[in-house]
């Protein structure tokens, strides 16, 4: 599991996640997502990359996520694959975190 | 139907870094049997978080204790059952996080989906107390070959 990030207008930040969320792929995010979590205000988790996810995983987005919120921010996840996305909506996750399709809606729903 | 036991038992140590050994099992039994994309994941999913559960709850995050995982098949369902002789640990127990619709991110217990993924992406799950242990039997439903 590989992150990186990059930042775009309207300060919001893409973080690209790379791979599987299992539990050591959430190990492999969690630092770099606290860091995240106190420093971005808006943020746009592009998921297209990510092949599975977990509880473990699910977490580890959930966290930072309700991080930035509390400190006024924004969050959307972009992109998640037919599984990764039932496991998203089977959490009730997608109910809080919007999930998108399209980058155009997602980078307007973070203004 | 006949019941069919496809693999030899695997038995775990009660670590995280065990979980991959499972999952290598979990491929090749998949291989083994045919089965689609969509069921190995789901397969794969249920073993993560039941395996995390019986090492992080069960044990208490101790090295040292067994998991046992035993596997067959039967009317078109796979059956994997995870055995420790752990402390009594019940999905009952665990109300599926948001069970009612969650107001807000802040509501949702960040650790808490595991059981809830369980139930949703096993076709069945039985939870049984044994004599000094417990017994989660997770049944998958597979295509004949």
């Amino acid at each position: 599991m590989t992150i990186s990030t990059e930042s775009m207008d309207g300060e919001i930040t893409r973080v690209f996640l790379d791979g599987r969320l299992d539990i050591d792929g959430a190990q492999a995010i969690d630092l770099r997502m606290n860091v995240l979590a106190g420093s971005a205000k808006f943020l746009l988790i592009d998921m297209r990359n990510v092949s599975f996810i977990g509880s473990m995983g699910l977490r580890s987005i959930v966290v930072p996520a309700q991080a930035v919120r509390r400190r006024g921010g924004r969050v959307a996840l972009f992109g998640p694959v037919p599984m990764v996305e039932e496991v998203i909506k089977a959490s009730n996750i997608d109910q809080v975190i919007p999930v998108f399709h399209e980058l155009e809606p997602a980078l307007a729903a973070l203004q | 139907m006949a019941t069919e036991e496809a693999q030899e038992p695997l038995v775990l140590d009660s670590r995280l870094a065990e979980l991959s050994r499972a999952q290598s099992w979990a491929q090749s039994l998949a291989q083994h049997l045919g089965l689609s994309e969509k069921t190995l994941y789901a397969i794969r999913l249920c073993l993560e978080e039941a395996l995390a559960n019986v090492v992080l709850h069960g044990y208490r995050s101790e090295p040292g204790h067994l998991i046992v995982m035993r596997n067959w098949s039967e009317s078109n369902m796979l059956f994997i059952a995870i055995e420790d002789d752990a402390q009594e640990f019940t999905p009952e127990d665990s109300p599926p996080p948001g069970a009612s619709e969650p107001a807000s991110l802040e509501s949702l217990t960040p650790g808490g989906y595991g059981i809830h993924l369980l139930r949703h992406f096993a076709d069945s799950l039985v939870y049984e107390r044994l004599v000094e242990g417990n017994r989660l039997t997770m049944g998958f439903s597979i295509h004949p070959r």
